[in-house]
Parts: structure tokens; C-alpha cells; sequence
């Protein structure tokens, strides 16, 4: 009796904990499903839109074939090849940056200036520069620095001045100049002064001289090259500055340090070989390839509301740079300045210890603020009190600039709280002042946090839509806009704007087509955030 | 921190210049700071000052209880139907985003391996950061064709023939080109990484010492995660909830795409008819009242910072609220 009890119990145990153990693998099951839910939905949503701006169906099997041929195999082959070698990959990782990266920067490059007008920006960009130069230049030849320092923003700050005085009286005789001798300045110049300066830190300076030299030189030749050949010199030589210079730099440094890996710098070739390959294969042999909306007709003409095969995007996109990176260069400073004063500065006691607490309390009270208030704040400041037209860029860029503002300032937060806290009092010790160890130890220590939070909250203002409308941007422009004072319209506008049109060609095809575009734009920046957070977080 | 200049040995001195420079640049970062108090007085006072102005004209008793919204036609403002709108959206997309977001924060800080966690937290964080006209976009062109075509759906949840009871069937009729139903999926899976991120942080808060207390008295991980760590971070899900609430409340692209311009007042009893037909939130009528671009001044105009205020008003008492929660029932380990 006993040992049948004592089974028959063990048994019901066993059932119990059969039981228990179904119910913990059910309850997992429910988590991963939940924490994919969202992720997949969003998925088969992305998938929907893309194959409405792509329409593969509609491309012959042939086509395909093509692509599969030569790139889809090739990059297959060359990221099993590079899979399991680690320098290979240092090398591969380097040379996208510098090819994509390169292709990215000339693109913007070339759009926004030729937006506000290659003579104005060499202008400004002249007389910002010179002054800070000199006092650089200055603090070399002197032991005397106290005030090197803050000389060199007033200096900037100075520059900007004059160059808005003189704009009006100099560009007209500096129109007579070629275009192409303004981008030259305006990119060449800093690139060889760049490729320069890099060398010669690393293999003195009669190397760097002959490097930037060099550079120039290729600029140079680029330019007289697309003369000879009856070409406007000016995206050459963007492209050769912005596109070859990096690359050539980055394959050269490559080959010297790491001969292992140099196999690596072939991978972004493989992919735009392979492109170009393939289209020119489909070209040749006239096979059918898919009938598109996402073409350089969406990328590089103004919008058509009427036929969808001719409306384009240009000006949204360039807007949107443009709004976008003159919000970066008002609300970056401050955001940083800020988290600065709250994480650095600001004591936990007393009066202005309470006066910290409520900057904390208000900047998370900020952040939850729905956007479209922000639009109020914008339309009351910019366009009651200030008295600024409609939907100009200052105005976009300042709306944005405020909404952003708790972003910056709660991941610049983060980012110097993670610095150890030995190294600042190891500065302190060696007798540095606040700022200087600020200046010298804490930044250096926390910019990829400061980066990848600033990148994020980049990639947030490029989407944001509501307050742009609550300001009356205008929805659809046919030029970019051409200063800083003139009205301009955004991407997520446009495609607010379209979706009401309810054609098909429109609602299942341009539209789709310009929200990929948005979306690339958008995941690229989140992708380089979180590459830079995964490359230099957590060092501690 | 530091103290300098305070051993009055002459040749350790800073000298005049370099303390008056610590000090600007103390000042000028200081002044960043303050401009974020200036941001919100800013708000209030852009929001209050024509907000005021409206509600002199329009009796802020007939704004608040009026249930006709139609400015332009019938010149009504009553802000009831907008608000039924906000409320149904934002129900339906809590109804979405706070299990799934809770799940997926328990997984994410109890069972996930470091490997998971590493794709999947990025992976979430993408929802957030898809601008909300693409998902207002991908709910008017996508979503509802997908959900219409199981639809209509009718339950009869007391059959006929039953003599005591009127007999009741549940409708969920089919899907207007503009539908709240839509909406509230955008706006849930939008709002899943605000209570996923902000939840598991909590959880990860919870010391290990408590979990392998409830390991060391038998438990299993389902118990330990459901009876020992969720209770202990209920603080902190608590106000990720009212955060994500909030963030529902104040969207506006996605549901002005997706949901339409046609104010309604909510349809009883059968709720899922709300589901199914257009309506319109408070932000929705902002952004038709900025589009119509009637800036001449007038009632509509001023009926725009009127809605901004209580906007604003909702969402920060919310922010307030949440902080509250945080810290009054915050777990000091």
C-alpha cells in the first residue's frame, strides 16, 4: 500500500509540474509572439509599400536572372568570403563608410548649394572661415593663448557679420567666376586641407603638404578635363572631392595598415559594379525590366499632380535637408549647452539646486508635449511676434529646432553621465579648470553618445509632419528653396498632401515611391546611430 | 566641484581674465538651460493669450459641453465630439499597445539572451521612429482594405428564442475609406516601444536578489517573472502606460490621414460601429483648421489655440502624473 501511495503521488506530482512547465513554455511563447507583433506587422506594411513603388511583378524573369547574376551572387559570395575573417571586415566596414558615405555627402553637397546658390554659400563659407583661420594660426606662433579661445567663436560669429554686409556688393562681381571655381572652394579646398592635415599627423608634414597638394591638383585636372569634354565642372568636382578623395584615402590607409584585410575594400565595388553591370546588361539586351515609380524622375524632377510618370520630389527632399540641417545647426548648441549645464554645472543643493530639478522636470514635461503644439509655439513666435512670412525655412527649422530640444538635451545627458567620474577628477587634479576639463576630457569622452542621441533626433525632425502644417509650410513648391528666408516645403508634407489623391497611379505608385524615400532616409540615420552606439558604447 | 582660486597663494591664482572666462562660459550654458523653461512659458502663453480670446467670444461652458463641433458651416464649438474621437482612438490603441508593450518588455528583461535583446530593442525602437505620416499612409491604403475583408463580422451573443432577454447581436459593420479601427492599429504598434522601453527598464531595476529569493523558494520562471518581478516594477509600468496614453492622445499625423474630418458624437450601444466610421480627434481639427487657412483672426482661428490649450493641457497633467507615479510608489532597493 505504502509504495503504491508514494507512486501514485509522485505521479501527481509529475503531472503537476508537466503541467507547471507547459505553462511557463506557453507564457514564453506569448512574450516572443508579442515582442514580434509589432516588428512583423511592420514588416509586411514596409514589404506592402515597397512593392508598390517597385512593382517587381511587372519585370520579366530575365531580369531577375540578371540582377541575381551580377549582384546578388557576387555580394553573397563576398560576405560568406568575408564572414570569417575579422580584417577583412575592418576593411569592408571602412570602405562602405567612405564609398556610401562619399556618394551620400556629394549628393547633399551638390543639391543644397546649388539650392542656395554656389556664390552666396562661398561667401559665407569664405568669411566664417578666414577669421577663425587666422587666430588658429595665431595661437601657433604664440605662447600667449588665454584669449585664443574665445576669440575664435566671436571671430566666426564676426565673419558671418561681414559676410552679410558684403554679400550684396561682392557677388556680383564674383558672378563673373565659373560656378564650378565656388565649389572648388567650397568642397576641394577642405577636402585637401583635410587629406593634408590627416597625413601629416601621420607621416609629417612634407607628406601631408604633397598630399593636399595632390588633391587640389586632381580637382584641378577634374575640372579642366570636363571643360575639355564640353561638361559643367561643378558636380565633378563635388563628386571627385566628396566621393574619390575619401575612398582613394580610406583604400591607401587600407593597403598600409592592414594588407591582411584589403581584400575588404572590394565589397562596396562588388555591389556598385554589380548595379551598374546589370543595368547596363538589362539596357543592352533589352530585357524588360519592372515598371517602377521609384526612378530619377521621382528623385530629381518637382511634382506633377496630373501624370504620375513625371511628378518628382526634388524639391521636398532638398527642403527637407535643408530645414533639417539649419534646425541642427540652432537647437544642437543649446541642446548640448544645456545638458552641460544640468549634468557638469548645476548643484544637487540650494536654490539652484531646486532650479535644476525643475529644468529636469520641464525638459521630460517637454518631450511628452504633442507635436502639434509645438506648430502653435512656432505659428505665435515666428509668424505673430517676429512677423516672418509663411512657411519659410527659419521658421520650419525653429518649430522643429524647439521640438527636438528635450531630445538632444536628455541623450547629451546620458551620454556625459557615462563618462567615469575618475576622469574628471583626475583633470581636476592635474590642475585643469571646469571648462577646460569639460572642453578637454568630458566632450572627447562622450561624443558618440552626444552623436548617436543627435543623429536619432535628426532622423525624428525629418518625419515630422504636424507642426509643419500647423505653420502653413506649403504642401507642394516646384523649386527648392533658395535661403534661408524663403519658403520651402518638406518630404512628409508632400506625401500628406498626396495621399488624398485617390488615382492609383498615385495612391499605389508615386506616393508609395516618395514614403520609400523618406523611410530610406529615415532608417539610414537610425541604422548609423545604432552602428555608432554599438562601435563606442559601453566602454566605461 | 572644483574650487579653484581659493588657496590665495598669488602664483597658484588664476589670473582676472581666465575666472571672469570660466565664469561667461558657466553663465552662457546656464542660459541654454533656462531657454527650455522659456520654451514651455512660451507655449502657455502662445496657447493662453488667443485660447482666452476664443473662449470670451465663445463661452467656455458651451466649448466644453457643446456636442456639435462644425466651425465653419454652423459656427458650433463644441468640443465633445472631438473628444470622443481622442478617446476612442486612444482606447483601441491602448487596448494594442499595453499587453503587447508589457509582454514584450518582460521578455525582452527576463528571458531574452543577450544576442535577442541586441536585435530585437533597435528592431522595437524603429516602430517609434517610422515618421507618423508613413503610418497614416500605410492605415488608409493598406490596413483597412486588409481588415475590410473579413468584415462584417456579426456574434449573436444571446441567441433568439431565449423569451427572458431581447435578443442581441454584436455588429462590427464593414469599414469606412476613413475609420477609427485603422487608426487605433497604427497608433498601437506606434506606441508599443514607449511602454516596452520605459517597462523594462523597471524590470531590469528589480535587484537579482529578489528573483533568486523566489528561485531559492521553489519557484518557477513563470512565477518568479509574473508574481515577483511585475509587481515589483509596477510603478514604472504604470507610468510607461500613462506615457504611451499620452503620446495616443497628442498623435496626429496618423489619425487625421487615417480617421478622417467628420466629428462624431460616440454611437451607442453597439461600440464597434465607433470602430468602423469616420470621426475626428482634437488634433485632426487643428491640422483642418491650419490647412483651411483662414488666418485672418476670427472665432476658427482662435478655436485652434482653444484645442492647442487643452491639448496641452490633457497631456501634461498626464506627463505630471506619470512622473508622480514613478516617484511615489518607486521601490528603494
Amino acid at each position: 500500500m505504502a509504495t503504491e501511495e508514494t507512486t501514485s503521488d509522485q505521479l501527481g506530482q509529475s503531472t503537476a509540474l508537466r503541467i507547471q512547465q507547459l505553462k511557463g513554455q506557453l507564457f514564453e511563447v506569448a512574450l516572443v509572439a508579442a515582442t514580434l507583433v509589432g516588428i512583423v506587422s511592420l514588416l509586411v506594411l514596409f514589404a506592402q509599400i515597397s512593392n508598390d513603388a517597385f512593382r517587381p511583378r511587372t519585370a520579366s524573369s530575365t531580369w531577375f536572372l540578371v540582377y541575381f547574376g551580377t549582384l546578388v551572387a557576387p555580394t553573397a559570395a563576398f560576405t560568406l568570403y568575408a564572414r570569417r575573417r575579422p580584417a577583412v571586415r575592418t576593411a569592408n566596414a571602412l570602405a562602405f563608410a567612405a564609398v556610401f558615405g562619399g556618394l551620400l555627402l556629394s549628393f547633399v553637397t551638390y543639391v543644397v548649394v546649388d539650392a542656395l546658390s554656389p556664390y552666396d554659400v562661398f561667401i559665407y563659407a569664405f568669411f566664417a572661415s578666414l577669421p577663425p583661420v587666422l587666430v588658429l594660426a595665431y595661437d601657433r606662433t604664440t605662447d600667449e593663448r588665454t584669449y585664443t579661445g574665445p576669440l575664435i567663436p566671436v571671430s566666426i560669429i564676426v565673419g558671418v557679420g561681414v559676410a552679410a554686409l558684403v554679400d550684396g556688393p561682392i557677388s556680383g562681381p564674383l558672378g563673373v567666376a565659373a560656378e564650378w571655381i565656388m565649389y572648388f572652394g567650397l568642397v576641394t579646398v577642405p577636402a585637401a586641407l583635410l587629406v593634408a592635415w590627416l597625413t601629416a599627423s601621420r607621416r609629417g608634414r612634407r607628406t601631408g603638404a604633397v598630399a593636399g597638394g595632390v588633391v587640389a591638383a586632381g580637382g584641378l585636372a577634374v575640372a579642366v578635363a570636363s571643360i575639355a569634354a564640353g561638361v559643367d565642372a561643378s558636380l565633378p568636382i563635388v563628386v571627385f572631392s566628396a566621393f574619390a578623395v575619401p575612398t582613394g584615402y580610406v583604400t591607401w590607409w587600407s593597403v598600409k595598415t592592414n594588407p591582411e584585410g584589403r581584400v575588404g575594400i572590394a565589397g562596396p565595388f562588388v555591389i556598385l559594379g554589380g548595379v551598374l553591370l546589370g543595368a547596363s546588361l538589362v539596357d543592352r539586351l533589352g530585357i524588360e525590366s519592372p515598371d517602377s515609380y521609384l526612378t530619377p524622375t521621382l528623385i530629381l524632377e518637382s511634382w506633377d499632380g496630373l501624370t504620375a510618370s513625371n511628378a518628382g520630389v526634388y524639391p521636398q527632399i532638398v527642403g527637407s535637408i535643408i530645414i533639417v540641417g539649419f534646425m541642427a545647426v540652432l537647437a544642437f548648441p543649446v541642446g548640448i549647452g544645456a545638458a552641460i549645464y544640468l549634468e557638469e554645472y548645476a548643484p544637487d543643493t540650494g536654490l539652484r539646486g531646486r532650479l535644476a530639478t525643475l529644468l529636469e522636470v520641464n525638459i521630460s514635461n517637454l518631450a511628452g508635449v504633442p507635436s502639434v503644439v509645438y506648430g502653435l509655439l512656432g505659428l505665435a513666435l515666428f509668424r505673430r511676434t517676429l512677423g516672418f512670412g509663411t512657411g519659410i525655412v527659419v521658421s520650419a527649422a525653429g518649430t522643429l529646432g524647439l521640438l527636438i530640444l528635450p531630445i538632444v538635451i536628455v541623450s547629451t545627458q546620458e551620454a556625459l553621465r557615462s563618462v567615469p567620474n575618475d576622469l574628471r577628477q583626475g583633470s581636476y587634479g592635474m590642475g585643469a579648470s571646469r571648462w577646460q576639463t569639460l572642453r578637454e576630457v568630458v566632450l572627447p569622452e562622450a561624443i558618440p553618445g552626444t552623436l548617436t542621441g543627435t543623429i536619432l533626433a535628426l532622423a525624428r525632425a525629418i518625419g515630422e509632419t504636424a507642426p509643419l502644417v500647423i505653420i502653413a509650410v506649403a504642401t507642394t513648391k516646384y523649386s527648392p528653396p533658395s535661403g534661408l528666408f524663403s519658403s520651402a516645403t518638406a518630404l512628409p508634407l508632400q506625401i500628406f498632401a498626396a495621399s488624398a489623391n485617390a488615382k492609383p497611379e498615385f495612391r499605389h505608385g508615386v506616393v508609395p515611391a516618395a514614403a520609400v524615400v523618406l523611410l530610406v532616409l529615415m532608417l539610414l540615420m537610425n541604422a548609423t546611430a545604432i552602428v555608432i552606439r554599438n562601435k563606442y558604447g559601453r566602454t566605461n | 566641484m572644483s574650487k579653484e582660486s581659493e588657496s590665495g597663494v598669488g602664483s597658484l591664482q588664476r589670473s582676472g581674465f581666465v575666472v571672469r572666462k570660466e565664469r561667461f562660459y558657466g553663465r552662457l550654458i546656464a542660459a541654454c538651460a533656462v531657454l527650455t523653461i522659456l520654451v514651455t512659458v512660451g507655449i502657455i502663453l502662445a496657447l493662453s493669450g488667443r485660447a482666452l480670446s476664443f473662449w470670451s467670444q465663445i463661452s467656455p461652458i458651451a466649448f466644453f459641453t457643446g456636442t456639435s463641433w462644425s466651425p465653419v458651416i454652423a459656427e458650433s464649438y463644441g468640443v465633445l465630439p472631438l473628444v470622443s474621437g481622442t478617446l476612442i482612438v486612444t482606447v483601441f490603441s491602448a487596448l494594442i499597445a499595453l499587453p503587447v508593450g508589457l509582454a514584450a518588455a518582460i521578455y525582452l528583461s527576463e528571458y531574452a539572451s543577450d544576442k535577442a535583446r541586441s536585435i530585437l530593442k533597435p528592431a522595437l525602437e524603429i516602430l517609434a521612429g517610422v515618421p507618423t505620416v508613413i503610418y497614416g499612409y500605410m492605415a488608409l491604403v493598406y490596413v483597412t482594405p486588409m481588415i475590410d475583408s473579413f468584415l462584417p463580422i456579426s456574434v449573436q451573443i444571446i441567441p433568439p428564442g431565449v423569451s427572458v432577454l431581447p435578443e442581441f447581436t454584436l455588429v462590427m459593420p464593414s469599414l469606412g475609406t476613413f475609420n477609427a479601427l485603422s487608426a487605433s492599429i497604427v497608433v498601437g504598434i506606434m506606441i508599443i516601444p514607449m511602454v516596452s522601453s520605459i517597462s523594462e527598464d523597471a524590470l531590469s531595476a528589480v535587484p537579482d536578489s529578489l528573483r533568486q529569493g523566489g528561485y531559492g523558494l521553489g519557484s518557477t520562471k513563470f512565477d518568479v517573472s509574473t508574481r515577483i518581478v511585475v509587481p515589483s516594477a509596477t510603478s514604472g509600468i504604470v507610468a510607461s502606460y500613462v506615457l504611451a496614453i499620452s503620446r495616443a492622445i497628442g498623435e496626429t499625423m496618423a489619425v487625421t490621414m487615417a480617421m478622417g474630418m467628420s466629428p462624431q458624437m460616440p454611437y451607442f450601444p453597439n461600440v464597434l460601429r465607433n470602430l468602423a466610421e469616420s470621426s475626428q480627434t482634437i488634433t485632426a481639427a487643428m491640422v483642418q483648421i491650419a490647412g483651411a487657412d483662414s488666418y485672418g483672426g476670427g472665432p476658427t482661428y482662435e478655436a485652434l489655440f482653444a484645442l492647442g490649450l487643452t491639448l496641452f493641457a490633457i497631456t501634461l497633467t498626464m506627463n505630471i502624473l506619470a512622473e508622480l507615479v514613478r516617484r511615489r510608489f518607486r521601490e528603494e532597493y
